[in-house]
């Protein structure tokens, strides 16, 4: 089993690059094949096959073969890391500051 | 003190907060720059200066997967009304940047860490955009989540 951190930092690495994050975007869509998203983007079929893997493997989408076409879709719960993060620190900076304030209200002017 | 959550429900990849403090904008200021005051506050750090491009680190108690160890650069410093610096635990980089603005009760204290660094935003361009619209789409899928 990977670790939430290790998950996190796979997640964030496969969305930092712009043309994955299109892939993605294009996936939120709906489901796609390979030789779909190459027609859509300017890229060539080994990139887009790469960049899918890596998405793949960051837990993002996850693929069915129907024939000879392998076909791509989002995987909703792949985002809860990103989602995990966003509460981590919601909650770390709010218990934090309220620390601020008890210490600013024991500092001298 | 009052605090308001003003993260943008469409944005997933900031966290953004802004509190008001009965206190001068002075006296937080030294809360966010003073290595004693931050550890007493925030996180024990180390090796802090107050100049831009400076590497100093934080360090929270350690987690399975994680030393606890936080890696920070000063990447602005305006006394006393910003400080912004990266954040970076693991792979994961962020920046996390204070403002202070002075108000007639005290400090208005806006903080805001985004999930991406400022020069891969500026890099990205477009990109940046596409994201917080797919945030907003976010939102509907996860709601299908069991």
């Amino acid at each position: 089993m990977q670790t939430a951190v290790a998950a996190e930092d796979k997640m964030f690495y496969a969305l930092a690059d712009p043309s994955r994050r299109a892939i993605f975007k294009s996936l939120m869509r709906g489901e796609s094949a390979v030789k779909d998203l190459t027609a859509r983007f300017d890229i060539s079929q080994p990139a887009v096959s790469q960049h899918l893997a890596l998405l793949k493997d960051a837990g993002l989408i996850c693929g069915r073969k129907d024939g000879r076409s392998v076909y791509y879709r989002v995987e909703p719960k792949g985002m809860k890391p990103l989602i995990d993060w966003v509460a981590h620190y919601r909650a770390f900076w709010t218990e934090h500051v309220d620390r601020l304030e008890k210490l600013l209200e024991k500092m001298d002017e | 003190m009052s605090v308001a959550d003003t993260t943008a429900r469409s944005q997933v990849d900031t966290v953004s907060f802004e509190f008001d403090l009965r206190h001068s904008p002075k006296k937080v200021w030294r809360a966010l720059t003073d290595p004693e005051l931050l550890t007493e506050w925030l996180l024990p750090v180390f090796d802090l200066a107050l100049e831009s491009g400076h590497a100093f680190t934080f360090k929270a108690p350690p987690q399975p997967g994680w030393d606890g160890t936080v890696n920070c650069r000063m990447l602005e410093i305006e006394a006393p009304t910003k400080i912004s610096y990266a954040w970076v635990v693991g792979d994961i980089d962020t920046v996390v940047t204070f403002t202070l603005a002075p108000t007639a009760s005290g400090t208005r204290l806006s903080l805001v860490q985004s999930g991406f660094k400022e020069h891969q935003k500026q890099n990205w361009g477009g990109a940046r955009y596409g994201w917080k619209l797919m945030g907003g789409r976010l939102v509907v899928l996860l709601a299908r989540i069991p």
